[in-house]
């Protein structure tokens, strides 16, 4: 086995307690996880388990209250500010339940944006968001704003955003929550295309066990801990679509 | 870190293209202070301008005197060269000495001053009514009341006795009274120096230099200048009964200025933080959204560094061009009130840069907790479709900060007491004083808008409760647009009261100095010797013999110098049917009379400060030519020469200077007889060639130079809350803005546009209720601040009165001003789109 692309070591995240008193939240508790370079994990689980505040973790979107993540062999808990927001535009792309694309930028502009905060040219960020766009099939709506855009046409254009500066991991968080069951299946099967035809690894938190079933691996969390880890060899042509 | 900021351009200006509302309201905030800021600046400098031309139209052209340490004449020649010292305008050596004019058989006893009369002609310092200026030694010019009084005009000679003879001079020229005043003291005869001072064997000698200053020009500064180049033989004071009544009432009235220009620039801080602040604010989400995309922090803080100094200065530009354009009526109407000529509006020429730099500065500033703020957002809070946290945390550091802030200001009043700094380092003591409140402002805001809400009528309970809740989301925010208006009606409340008693206090002097029906005086006022005392004394005596006069008091006023500088003494009639017309600092007034009657004198409290004396100290003084020891019984409370004064019995006077001159004569009528004697008094005044003027004339003109003073200070008041007014409507319609998916949702669950709109003007109510009574608290505290701080210019303490009219016109205006302010903001809350409230991020 290669070495892993993404690591946590005894993961543990402790939300501070309220001003006035009263405990601490407890959300991941000493959470160990290997992902190799390609792999489609789902991260499952009831409400919260934990699954989203891992997946902040592995993103370097929040810092764990103890533990470690290393991404391509590099410590995130050892990267200032400034270093943890270079390697979340280079090399992680998010994907979330909401789109959050910027509704004051075109679709063009948003899924430039990384590579924009890069100090990438503009012409040259434009010619890449292009690209993106026209892998997820969203280049005709590219000078669109957002607000003209479907909720499904949305997901594909972030999804578009996430791959922009070719980052060696994609985090999706829900990424079907506020889809109906057509775009669902538009947006697995594209997250499935990434993995499949670009050696892409994917990371995603989904409710939907038909995704989960869909994944080569699906991880089970249960308050704050892995309570099941399972990797299928042939997932993808045996599920597929969403459960409605 | 800048430069990487520049990378979300596009973002920035795609923000103002979507949002342009926004922008334009942070912008318009900055435009708002900078006018202000620019407004206030111009409109002091208008009043000060004002205060000027005001006293120079009873004084005459500001000025400085170089005289002889030792007294008498002293060698021109040992004069360095002065005119190239910044703000000079001339240097006019002066030669005075008595002389005897005769026109027919006609006699009359007068000064002659020896001068450059052609030069200063020239320049503009001496006007004539008719003819040319005197050149020749068989030259003169007369002054108007005088050639009147002769019955001579330009063209006629008249008989002019000297030490060497008697010399027949021609009449080139007829001079301007107001003009001569300037320069003569009193003379009524202008003759060439050199031909003076040859006729009186002194060639080569004066008796003063006086330097006239440009219109702008600091007098103090001159006179330092000067000071460092006069040899230890002379030197540079301010001519004795040159401050007049109107600079003195201006002392505090300029501290006044000053405060209200650096409150304005707090203000200023207030509406620009407020508005970046909430600018802010109200994208904490994209902001979040953009730092997981990868912008680091230092990028954010640049993005808003950026779009706070291009805001800044767009606004600054414009509020620059809104402050000249609202300084202009406003200097007008300052002008008019006080009666001083309009002509065009003074501004600076680094106005405009410093304040467009500084609102740039500000708005940078201003941005600083904002950008520090939206750089350390969780990029957590991004991706949650929860609102912002509210921000309930009210720092104990802003306890230490007002603490810290009221202890500078304390230690600052009490060097400013101790006389160890000057007078006007209590003006930054004084903003920091109010600054202190604006700071505690978070803790007491609460408390206070709770209280104020609990006066919300009961139908309007739901609205109220829901405008309390907003105000308590944000206590910081609110606070800050709390402190404008504190600030506001502290101006309002403290400076009313200071120059209200300030004015009080000059009035209560005036009303007991000059307790009369009628006033007779001389043009001149102040003598130079005793050639006009014969005239006033027949002036005298021709009052005693008509009926009708209940008492006749007399005040003869003289030039000279007390404890080595210069002063003026007063003598004075002090009848012991009647109160004193002094009012004595810590002593008893039968005490101070009785020193009177002893030969005693009393000093100015302003003299007393600037020569160090004490009451029961002897102090030299020389009038006329004659120097002696004069026991200070006490210090009283004067305002003649700005209280550079020493006051003594008539009877004293004469019998120790010879001063015996009746310069005012104060008729008290006998009851009901006040306007019988108008007829006979006026014709006395004609043929002692003096003025007449009525107790009403006299109150008429003091309140005229009083009332334009305050209405200034007023107008420049009015000016903060209308400043107010506009941050508060801004900060409202931000509010409104920020909190647009709120009313929508508020909307969508049934609140009717009326509800929508009572709770907004509700929530501005509030906020300009607890801002005013802190404002009242802190405008008490200032009115004491500046009484306190006035006192080493004033050289005693004025006694502080509470005065309802003031505290209630500015706790109306602050609720009025706000209620109007929240219109607006209001209606368009009111008339909101609800699909897009309800779906805005």
């Amino acid at each position: 086995m290669t070495d892993p692309i993404l690591r946590a070591v005894h993961v543990e995240k402790t939300f501070a307690p309220p001003q006035h008193g009263g405990a601490g939240v407890q959300a991941v508790r000493s959470v160990d996880l290997e992902v190799q370079r390609g792999e489609f994990v789902a991260l499952t689980g009831s409400s919260g388990s934990g699954k989203s505040t891992l997946l902040h973790m592995l993103g370097g979107i929040t810092r764990p209250t103890a533990g470690s993540v290393w991404l391509e062999g590099v410590d995130l808990a050892a990267l200032d500010d400034a270093k943890l927001a270079v390697l979340r535009r280079r090399r992680i792309g998010f994907v979330f339940q909401r789109y959050n694309l910027l509704p004051e930028l075109s679709l063009e502009e948003n899924v430039a944006l990384p590579l924009v905060l890069d100090g990438v040219a503009g012409t040259a960020a434009s010619a890449a968001a292009r690209v993106a766009l026209e892998k997820v099939g969203m280049a005709h709506r590219a000078s669109h704003s957002p607000d003209a855009l479907s909720g499904g046409e949305q997901q594909r254009g972030a999804i578009a955003r996430a791959l922009v500066a070719a980052p060696a991991l994609v985090l999706a968080d829900e990424p079907t929550g506020a889809l109906d069951s057509v775009n669902s299946r538009l947006v697995v099967e594209l997250l499935h295309r990434l993995v499949e035809e670009q050696g892409q690894t994917v990371v995603l938190v989904t409710h939907d066990p038909g995704i989960a079933a869909a994944a080569g691996r699906a991880i089970r969390m249960a308050d704050g801990r892995i309570v099941s880890d399972i990797v299928r060899a042939e997932s993808r042509v045996a599920a597929g679509s969403p459960t409605p | 870190m800048i430069f990487e900021s520049f990378r979300l351009r596009h973002l920035l200006l795609r923000q103002w293209r979507n949002r342009p509302g926004r922008a334009l309201a942070t912008a318009l905030s900055v435009a708002v202070a900078v006018g202000a800021v620019v407004a206030t600046w111009v409109s002091a400098d208008a009043s000060r301008i004002g205060y000027r031309r005001l006293t120079e139209a009873l004084d005459g052209t500001p000025s400085i005197d170089i005289s002889a340490r030792a007294g008498g004449r002293f060698d021109v020649g040992k004069l360095p060269k002065l005119a190239d010292i910044s703000g000079v305008r001339a240097v006019v050596p002066l030669f005075f000495r008595p002389t005897l004019l005769r026109v027919g058989e006609k006699r009359v006893r007068e000064i002659a001053v020896g001068v450059d009369a052609q030069t200063l002609a020239e320049t503009g310092l001496l006007k004539l009514t008719s003819g040319t200026a005197c050149v020749g030694p068989d030259e003169t010019v007369l002054g108007a009341a005088l050639a009147e009084g002769l019955g001579k005009s330009v063209g006629d000679e008249v008989l002019f006795f000297a030490r060497r003879g008697v010399r027949r001079l021609t009449v080139t020229g007829i001079a301007d009274p107001a003009s001569l005043r300037w320069f003569a003291d009193g003379a009524g005869v202008v003759v060439d120096i050199q031909a003076l001072e040859q006729m009186s064997n002194a060639l080569g000698l004066v008796d003063r230099v006086r330097v006239a200053l440009e219109p702008n020009a600091s007098r103090p500064d001159v006179l330092e200048a000067a000071g460092q180049r006069l040899p230890e033989t002379l030197v540079a004071e301010i001519p004795a009964g040159r401050a007049s009544m109107a600079e003195d009432v201006l002392h505090s009235a300029d501290l006044g200025l000053d405060f209200v220009t650096g409150l304005t620039v707090a203000m200023a801080w207030f509406i620009v933080g407020n508005a970046m602040l909430m600018n802010v604010t109200e994208r904490r989400r994209s902001l979040s959204l953009v730092r997981v995309l990868g912008a680091s922090a230092g990028q954010i803080r640049g993005f808003i560094t950026i779009e706070a100094a291009l805001l800044g200065t767009l606004g600054a530009l414009v509020g620059a061009g809104l402050g000249l354009a609202a300084a202009r009526p406003i200097s007008a109407g300052i002008s008019r009130a006080l009666q001083a000529p309009f002509s065009e509006m003074v501004v600076e020429p680094l106005i405009v840069p410093l304040a467009v730099l500084m609102g740039t500065l500000v708005a940078i500033a201003a941005a600083w907790w904002p950008a520090r703020e939206a750089a350390q957002i969780d990029p957590l809070e991004g991706l949650s479709q929860a609102p912002a946290p509210a921000n309930n945390q009210v720092s104990w550091r802003l306890l230490g900060a007002a603490f810290a802030l009221w202890a500078f200001a304390a230690l600052m009043l009490l060097l400013v007491l101790a006389e160890r700094v000057p007078p006007r380092a209590a003006v930054p003591a004084g903003i920091a004083m109010l600054l202190s409140f604006v700071a505690l402002t978070p803790l007491i805001l609460p408390l206070l808008a709770r209280g104020c809400a609990c006066l919300v009528p009961r139908r309007f309970a739901l609205e109220g409760r829901l405008a309390l809740e907003q105000i308590l989301r944000q206590p910081v925010r609110t606070a800050l647009t709390t402190g404008v208006l504190v600030v506001a009606v502290s101006n309002g409340i403290g400076l009313g009261h200071a120059i209200r008693d300030n004015v009080d206090d000059v009035l209560g002097w005036y009303a007991r100095m000059m307790r009369a029906d009628w006033f007779l005086t001389h043009a001149g006022m102040v003598a130079t010797g005793q050639a006009h005392a014969q005239g006033s004394l027949e002036a005298e005596a021709d009052l005693r013999e008509l009926s009708g006069i209940a008492r006749i008091e007399v005040i003869g006023i003289a030039m000279g110098k007390v404890a080595g500088g210069a002063g003026v003494i007063v003598a004075r009639d002090m009848p012991d049917d009647a109160p004193l017309p002094l009012a004595p600092v810590g002593m008893e007034e039968s005490a101070v009379r009785a020193a009177l009657a002893r030969g005693e004198a009393v000093a100015g409290t302003v003299l007393a400060r600037r020569a160090g004396i004490k009451a029961g100290d002897d102090v030299s003084v020389e009038v006329f030519g004659r120097k002696t020891s004069v026991r200070v019984a006490a210090l009283v409370v004067d305002y003649t020469s700005g209280g550079a004064s020493l006051v003594m019995r008539r009877d004293t006077a004469k019998r120790l200077f010879g001063l015996e001159s009746a310069d005012v004569l104060l008729v008290t009528a006998a009851e009901g007889q006040a306007d019988a004697l108008r007829a006979a008094l006026e014709k006395i005044a004609d043929r002692r060639g003096m003025l007449l003027r009525s107790a009403v004339d006299v109150r008429k003109f003091i309140d005229g130079i009083v009332g334009g003073v305050v209405g200034s200070l007023w107008a420049i008041l009015g000016l903060g809350f209308a400043v107010g007014s506009l941050g508060v409507a801004n900060t409202v319609t931000m509010n409104v803005l920020e909190k647009k998916h709120t009313i929508g949702l508020l909307r969508a669950v049934g609140m009717t546009s009326r509800q929508v709109t009572a709770m907004v003007v509700l929530e501005s109510l509030l906020l300009g209720a607890s801002g005013a009574i802190i404002g009242l608290v802190s405008g008490l505290v200032t009115a004491l601040f500046i009484q306190w701080a006035s006192q080493p210019l004033l050289g005693h303490p004025i006694r502080a009165s509470f005065r309802p009219s003031v505290v209630v016109a500015n706790l109306l205006a602050a609720v009025v001003v706000t209620g109007l302010a929240a219109w607006l903001p209001a209606r368009r809350a009111a008339t909101i789109d609800l699909l897009e409230a309800v779906s805005a991020e």
